[in-house]
């Protein structure tokens, strides 16, 4: 076990916009919707680099744990996406040797 | 003046009831009965009002405006307000007017806690209180304290607010009979490379010390170990509220049993704040 229970003390301004992504899909009327239809469209104004926006789109669970997305919001994400559990936690599993900052993805 | 007829805690998660099958059918009739228990211990103290004291999970609050304590003052709550939660949905009778006393017990006495007059309560509330066949029977009066989004409230913290909410029942004039009921915990990581590991040396530790009469010991030994038993155990926050609410009762375990495949240590038990018949 990693002794350390939060990425982020505070959350950066990269993880406050993807917390907000993942926030307004699962909380506002007919965001699902857009969000399952066009992902990348979904989150065209959205100001995120590249990689984090795909590590969103392509339900990249670890690298979104990575970058400091809250625990809580993922976790919602996957249950509101019907992210099947084995595929969420192995996405977990293997970022747990990865160092302790720095996204793995793109 | 009202009374606190008594304080149970229990453990809380959305995989009760999504994925009730995860675990083998006698763990799953041992721990619905464990909560079916605490319901009916909770309906012969014949409360009133429930003070329900648990956490939102960034449905009400988000990074615009994270109260680190709020009270809900509010008539009724629509519940659950995950769409994804496998609960049907329903409307839980609040008492605004115990939620306004309780808002204003802990202004006057130094605590500065936001207010809601609409939270729709997620999981945290509703599970417990569905478990103990409790959801739609009782009014509540959520009292939500924030485990989820760091930075956090310290544990002396929530301790201490235990005895502004004392305070407030003794000092409330508008029924006679309240209980507490917290929920959360205990060992359990959500979304971390160690989801599904619970940490049951803390957990019997930490009930342990519940039930051994020294808070600074308590205190010391949850913020000093909370981040070995995962971010979920940052919940511990509302036992730690009940605890202190309920002065020097020693805790009594109903039930623990760490769940792997629930990801959670589930433990229930209760503070004999009143002589039981």
């Amino acid at each position: 076990m990693t002794q350390r229970n939060w990425r982020q003390d505070m959350p950066t301004a990269d993880a406050y916009w993807m917390n907000k992504v993942l926030y307004e899909v699962h909380h506002l009327a007919s965001h699902l919707e857009r969000y399952r239809a066009d992902p990348d469209a979904y989150m065209n104004d959205t100001p995120l680099p590249a990689p984090l926006k795909a590590a969103i789109r392509d339900n990249d669970i670890g690298a979104m744990y990575l970058a400091g997305v809250n625990p809580y919001l993922l976790r919602a994400h996957c249950l509101g996406l019907g992210i099947p559990e084995p595929v969420f936690l192995q996405s977990l599993r293997r970022v747990a040797q990865a160092p302790a900052d720095g996204g793995t993805h793109g | 003046m009202a009374e606190l007829v008594g304080v149970w805690a229990a453990s809380h998660t959305p995989v009760m009831l999504n994925f009730p099958q995860a675990i083998p059918d006698a763990d799953r009739e041992l721990i619905f009965g464990a909560f079916r228990s605490l319901g009916d211990e909770l309906r012969r103290a014949d409360p009133q009002t429930v003070i329900v004291v648990s956490d939102d999970h960034v449905h009400n609050f988000f990074l615009n405006n994270f109260p680190a304590f709020c009270v809900g003052a509010a008539a009724s709550y629509p519940t659950p307000v995950e769409h994804w939660l496998k609960a049907d949905k329903r409307t839980l009778q609040g008492d605004g007017e115990f939620g306004a006393h309780l808002l204003a017990t802990a202004l006057h006495n130094g605590f500065d806690p936001s207010f809601s007059m609409e939270l729709t309560l997620d999981h945290g509330v509703l599970t417990p209180l569905q478990l103990a066949g409790l959801a739609g029977s009782v009014r509540v009066v959520p009292l939500l304290i924030n485990c989820v989004q760091p930075p956090l409230p310290t544990m002396a913290r929530a301790l201490q607010w235990g005895c502004v909410v004392r305070q407030a029942v003794a000092s409330y004039e508008g029924c006679e009979r309240v209980a507490i009921l917290a929920t959360g915990g205990i060992s359990h990581d959500i979304a971390t490379p160690r989801m599904g590991q619970v940490n049951e040396a803390f957990d019997r530790e930490f009930l342990r010390l519940l039930a051994a009469g020294d808070d600074d010991a308590l205190v010391r030994y949850a913020t000093e170990h909370v981040n070995e038993a995962g971010n979920g155990a940052e919940e511990i926050r509302t036992w730690l509220l009940a605890h202190g609410a309920s002065a020097g009762a020693r805790f009594e375990p109903i039930y623990y049993k760490a769940v792997s495949n629930w990801y959670t240590g589930i433990g229930l038990g209760r503070w004999p704040v009143k002589a039981r018949s």
